[in-house]
């Protein structure tokens, strides 16, 4: 079995009108076995950039603990928050400065950018284990059902949907993809980031 | 050790295909077998079936590397297996419950497949394992159980019917056949279960769970189970068990399927889903708790961290 | 007789002393002057800033970042802050090792690094330049204001020797022989924060230099507890609250010439 395989989990991040969200499911397995059905896999950066790191699950703890170090430093130094695209920079950087012996974890980002006008635009990126940057315009997918999450995506995506549009677009994706692969599931969670406010809902989920 | 029996055994598997092959080059390129004549069964009439096989030296081990295998979860052929059954005797029968999962991989190929086979109208098989395997060699057994009906104007003891399973995939040993069944009936001797398995394994038992997720169902059977169980409870036993196989065990799960066997044939209880198991419990049915099998429905989300009210006033 | 034992710091002189150190606070002193108060419901620091001028852009700290020019004192971590008084390059150097402890702290134990461990590391790195490698001494004496769960609040202050010592009033820099007698007579171990800002206040007019006490020269930063959430709350004030802050102590202090051109 894969080692990317072996706790299960997978996370998924949509872009919307002037909001984009992001999902996670919460099963922690130990191969077949199934041992958690809250186990945290997206983490606020910032009040507007949500990291979402599906993989292996020791990785996720360490990443997240990283993150936070170097977030921390750059806040204190520039004395401002980080912007989405320079954090997907730091992930990034930080993934390949393990070139040859990475963290299984291949993490997705989202979160609301500031423009020059003043206002905030959707962001959505994701990278592969050693730091390969994605930044799509519409959809972003990675973990055990990410192929199938990619073929639900495909289907129910269209762009410019409200924020609660979003959400069951989203919703929708993650629990029929989930149903289709033996690693994730067991509940599930999104966040609705609009430049304002952060809507947060756990969804009920197949439990087998 | 299987080289053994291929090099020195004259009636086992590999020596009738190696004798089918040979007749299939002196005559001409295709034996009959090969046009999938008589629905598949046609060459059985001639004893057990003779397959062709791949022209490699070594069949079997061509096969093992070709397949989903522990060895190398990466090859290109993915068998479907992952599963939980379970069957028990008690004084009412024999309760047979099963799951519906088949996965190839990590992939959920399918969340409705019947893993009670029903070998005749007093007989079930369980699949687990490979499910190909399952489902072809259990109907070819419950041919051969009709073929002793009529020749012996008797039912075929569920002792006989599993022994001749048995020593058919014993036949097959070493060349990646892949099984785990329950022959589940009610005979002369009252309710029988027969454990049989393609490394040849036949045991009789009163309780057996086959599959990835049978240390899951164990442990709900061992701790409820009873010889004086009444039907409703031994049901609730065997639907409860799959439950919590199909809730921990990623390999099973989406619905469980209940079979009653009594002294007059088996019954279909029903399809449960087993998510809904969880949130509602299986409704307005005999033995059922009432709420959800769920452990975060039982507790409400109470937990030591955060106590129900009456423990915390006591 | 001390010029021939003061110019390598790892060595002593005849009478047992360490000259670069005692050059390195003798540097501090002529510093600009850094003030800290221990309160019961918090800490309170301020500072007098030593380059001003009408020249300089302190476009940032007016409306972005936390405030405070960056000259005196800094935020360390979420529950600890430094005033540093000495040479500004070698206290950046310090501000930024603080920092990155601070982090690996929290990135090993989960938990924001206690006050004191802090202290420790910052000293531990300063001691490590007065015995090995020949290079200098930093020249930067600090205090460091800081809130943790198991000793609540704290003050700290720690010198290029990389001695460090707890305090519930002290001063560093210029003045601070006047400033600390006169937080002497004055304090009570009791005190609120509202009132050890007024104290502070009050001790920086008498002990500093200029005879304005407004924005352009002072740095100002108070730490306490928020009520609600219970975590330490850092405030580093800019430079308009100082002067609304100095408005209702009652502390301004005019330029003696715009004072007169009024009347």
């Amino acid at each position: 079995m894969s080692i990317m395989d072996h706790n299960g989990g997978s996370v998924i991040a949509m872009v919307g009108k002037d909001c984009v969200a992001i999902a996670s499911d919460l099963r922690l397995g130990d191969r077949a076995l199934s041992i958690s059905s809250n186990f945290q896999r997206i983490f606020p950066i910032t009040d507007r950039i949500y990291v979402g790191l599906p993989g292996l699950g020791t990785d996720v703890a360490t990443l997240r603990e990283r993150f936070r170090f170097r977030v921390n430093m750059y806040t204190i130094k520039e004395e401002r928050e980080i912007e989405p695209e320079t954090f997907a920079h730091l992930v990034s950087s930080t993934l390949y400065e393990h070139r040859f012996g990475p963290y299984f974890i291949e993490p997705v980002m989202a979160g609301m950018s500031k423009t020059p006008s003043g206002g905030y635009k959707p962001f959505i990126a994701a990278t592969d284990l050693i730091g390969c940057l994605n930044f799509a315009k519409d959809f972003v997918v990675a973990g055990t059902a990410s192929s199938k999450l990619y073929g639900v995506a495909e289907g129910l995506w269209e762009p410019d949907l409200e924020p609660e549009d979003l959400f069951e677009t989203i919703s929708q994706t993650l629990l029929n993809a989930a149903d289709r692969d033996a690693f994730s599931g067991w509940g599930a969670i999104v966040h609705i980031i609009t430049k304002d406010k952060i809507i947060t809902r756990t969804l009920k989920g197949r439990m087998d | 050790m299987n080289t053994f029996l291929e090099r020195y055994s004259s009636t086992n598997a590999v020596s009738q295909l190696k004798r089918a092959q040979r007749l299939a080059e002196e005559e001409d390129e295709f034996t009959d077998s090969a046009w999938g004549s008589q629905a598949g069964y046609g060459q059985l009439m001639n004893g057990p079936p003779s397959f062709t096989v791949p022209n490699v030296p070594d069949p079997s081990s061509f096969l093992r590397l070709h397949t989903d295998d522990h060895a190398d979860p990466n090859c290109r052929i993915k068998i479907q297996h992952g599963t939980t059954t379970l069957a028990f005797r008690f004084q009412g029968g024999v309760i047979v419950a099963v799951d519906s999962r088949a996965t190839a991989g990590s992939y959920i190929a399918s969340g409705t497949v019947k893993k009670v086979i029903e070998i005749n109208p007093y007989l079930l098989g369980t699949m687990a394992g490979g499910a190909a395997d399952c489902q072809y060699w259990e109907t070819y057994l419950g041919m051969h159980c009709r073929l002793h009906e009529l020749r012996n104007r008797e039912r075929i003891s569920v002792s006989a019917a599993s022994k001749y399973l048995s020593n058919l995939v014993y036949s097959y040993k070493g060349m990646g056949l892949s099984m785990g069944t329950m022959i589940c009936g009610w005979d002369k001797t009252g309710p029988a279960i027969f454990y049989v398995d393609s490394d040849g394994t036949r045991l009789k038992g009163d309780l057996f769970s086959v599959g990835s997720g049978s240390t899951f169902a164990y442990g709900v059977l061992d701790q409820g189970y009873r010889w004086d169980l009444t039907d409703a409870e031994a049901q609730e036993l065997g639907r409860r068990s799959i439950y919590a196989a199909g809730h921990r065990d990623a390999f099973s799960g989406n619905t469980c399927n209940l079979y009653h066997v009594k002294e007059n044939g088996w019954e279909f209880i029903a399809n449960y889903d087993i998510s809904k198991l969880h949130y509602d419990g299986p409704g307005d049915v005999a033995g059922s708790p009432g709420h959800g099998y769920g452990y975060g429905i039982r507790v409400q989300g109470r937990s030591s961290a955060n106590p129900p009210e009456a423990t915390a006033a006591a | 007789m001390a010029r021939r034992y003061d110019s390598r710091t790892t060595i002593f002189s005849p009478e047992g002393r360490l000259y670069q150190i005692e050059y390195a606070m003798e540097a501090i002193s002529h510093a600009g002057t850094v003030l800290g108060v221990l309160a019961k419901d918090g800490v309170v620091l301020a500072a007098e800033k030593k380059v001003t001028g009408k020249l300089l852009d302190l476009s940032s700290a007016k409306d972005g970042g936390y405030g405070g020019s960056g000259e005196k004192i800094y935020l360390l971590n979420s529950n600890v802050i430094g005033g540093v008084a000495g040479l500004t390059a070698d206290a950046n150097s310090l501000v930024n090792y603080a920092r990155t402890a601070a982090q690996r702290h929290l990135l090993q134990y989960n938990e924001d690094i206690p006050v004191e461990l802090l202290a420790q590391r910052l000293c531990d790195m300063k001691q490590g330049y007065t015995q090995f490698g020949g290079l200098r001494p930093f020249g930067v004496s600090l205090l460091y204001a800081g809130y943790d769960p198991h000793y609540q609040f704290q003050l700290y202050h720690s010198d290029p020797s990389g001695n460090y010592s707890g305090w519930k009033a002290t001063c560093i820099g210029a003045n601070n022989g006047t400033a600390q007698s006169l937080l002497k007579q004055e304090y009570k171990d009791d005190i609120l924060v509202k009132d050890a800002i007024g104290l502070v206040l009050r001790t920086m007019s008498k002990t500093m230099d200029s005879t304005t006490l407004n924005s352009e020269k002072l740095e100002f930063a108070v730490l306490t507890l928020d009520p609600e959430t219970k975590r330490p709350n850092a405030k580093i004030y800019r430079p308009a609250e100082i002067d609304a802050l100095l408005l209702s102590e009652g502390l301004t202090k005019q330029d003696d010439d715009t004072e007169m051109k009024a009347t």
